[in-house]
Order: structure tokens, then sequence, then C-alpha cells
């Protein structure tokens, strides 16, 4: 009796939905960008169910678990990059809030 | 026992998600964020990509969450009212962290043993675990090119945050001399 492929794409869809309400109602940019990484999260998870699902017995469908590897990887140079733009932007404007980020619209 | 495991862990996940998002301290908001990340490692577990779990808890529990910490104390971000330093929300809330840390540390030692390849395949998954083996050939063989590229890309970014976080020439402060001396 497993878990069906269904109930952790369900699950990874649930956090995916939650990911993108923080990114668009959150205003600190520390949270966006970890609300991105919770989306890249759901993403990797979708991954595993399917590697998962075309996984026999004694011949695991590997495909899925190496692109995680890659999404893991290039998070982590998403969240390197991301910080250092906040820490720029913190010396700049003393802020992390979205809303004082206002030059490209007037 | 795995599968109730499983919607536990999901659960566990959705939770740690929503403080995320809900939060209003980042430095909470960092650590659900933890919580989940420990989740979902123990889903990758239980399906049988131990690797991945390994690697989840390395890069991502590790090394990014400790950025984003370190990021929230370096810049001394309370609550967006402007009230609760990182400090003093640690000091606060110092044992209720302290003890959702211990938790996940012995469900996740609980299913390290649990998990034992037979046990996992009969009850969890379709497959025995991948081994290492398996994804060194893969990750070497037919996605030789995906990986040099993505060496290329860290390499590039090393260099972009090198930059960005470089002082600006102007602005640097005064170095303060006789007292380093």
């Amino acid at each position: 009796m497993t878990v069906p492929t269904e109930h952790l794409l369900i699950l990874a869809g649930i956090l995916f939905a939650i990911g993108v309400g923080g990114f668009c109602l959150r205003r600190n940019l520390i949270v966006v960008l970890m609300s991105v990484e919770l989306m890249l999260n759901a993403a990797n998870l979708t991954f595993i169910a399917g590697s998962r699902h075309h996984s026999a017995l004694g011949d695991p469908a590997l495909d899925g678990a190496l692109f995680a590897i890659f999404v893991i990887v290039v998070a982590a140079v998403e969240a390197a990059v991301g910080l250092a733009l906040v820490i720029a932007l913190y010396r700049r404007k003393q802020t992390v809030s979205l809303d004082s980020l206002d030059e490209l619209g007037d | 026992m795995a599968n109730l495991l499983f919607y536990l862990m999901a659960l566990g996940a959705v939770i740690g998600s929503l403080g995320v998002v809900s939060a209003k301290n980042p430095i909470a908001s960092v650590l659900s964020l933890l919580g989940t990340f420990f989740c979902l490692a123990t889903i990758y577990l239980l399906s049988g990509f131990e690797f991945l779990a390994a690697a989840q808890i390395l890069v991502y529990g590790g090394a990014v969450m400790v950025l984003f910490l370190f990021v929230v104390m370096l810049l001394n971000l309370g609550s967006e009212e402007g009230e609760g330093s990182p400090l003093e929300f640690v000091r606060r809330r110092g044992a209720p962290i302290a003890v959702a840390t211990s938790v996940g540390l012995v469900v996740l030692t609980f299913v390290g043993i649990l998990g034992a390849p037979e046990v996992r395949a009969a009850e969890f998954v379709a497959a025995a675990p991948a081994s290492f083996e398996d994804i060194a050939t893969l990750l070497f063989g037919s996605f030789l090119l995906p990986f040099e590229v993505v060496s290329i890309l860290l390499l590039a970014a090393a260099i972009a945050v090198i930059v960005l976080a470089k002082r600006e020439r102007g602005t640097a402060v005064a170095p303060t001399g006789e007292a380093t001396k």
C-alpha cells in the first residue's frame, strides 16, 4: 500500500500556491526571496513524484532526481545573488521594503 | 507506518510554508522555511532518493538558510512594524525553537532507522532506493553537459556576488588606522 503519486503532486501544488501568495503579498524583499525558494522546492517535489512514479522495483528512474539536484544548485546561486542584491540595496536605501523601489516607475 | 510519516511531513511542510509567508518577523520566516526543508527532505528520503535528501539538508538547510539567517542578522531586520530585532526574537522564543529543532532531528533519525531499504521499498516506494553509483553514472554520463554548464553558472555567480557586494569607490569607510595598528 503506497501513497499515490497524486498526493505528492497535490502537496507540491499547495506549496507552490503558498509561495506565489507570499511572493505577491509580502513587501519584505527577504521574505519574497524565501517565497521563491519555496516555489523551487515545490517544483523539486513534482520532479521527485515523477521519478518515483516511473521507478520499478530494482530499476529506479533517476532523471527526475538529477533534475532536482540541478534545481537545488540553481536555487543556491539564486539565493546568493539575490541576497547580495539585498545587501547592496540596504546600503543605498537603509531598507529592504519593496515599496521603496520606485525609480523605474516614474 | 511510512505512509503515516509521509502525511505528517506533508502537514509539517504546509504549516511551515504558511509560517514563511505569514510571519511578521523575518527570522521566524527563515526558521519556518528551514522546517519546511527538513519535512521535504524526509519525503525525499521516504521516496528512496537518499542522495537528494542529503543534498537538500546540506545545501538548503545548511548553506542557503545560513545565508538567509546571516543577512537577516546582519541587517538587523525586525518585523515590518519596526519592533523586535532578530536577537530579541531569539531570546524571547528560544525554548520553542530549540524544542522544534530537537523534534525535527528525532523524526529524521527515526526515518533513517525505520527507512531500512526493505521496509521502505515495501511500504512507500515502488523501487529499491537509488544507489550513489547509479546517480554518479548518470551524472557523469548522459548529464555531463548540464553538469559542466552548472559549474560555469557557479563561477559566474561567484564573480557577480563579489562585484555586487564590493563597496563602491568613494563610499568606503575611512580605516580606523591607529586603533587597529
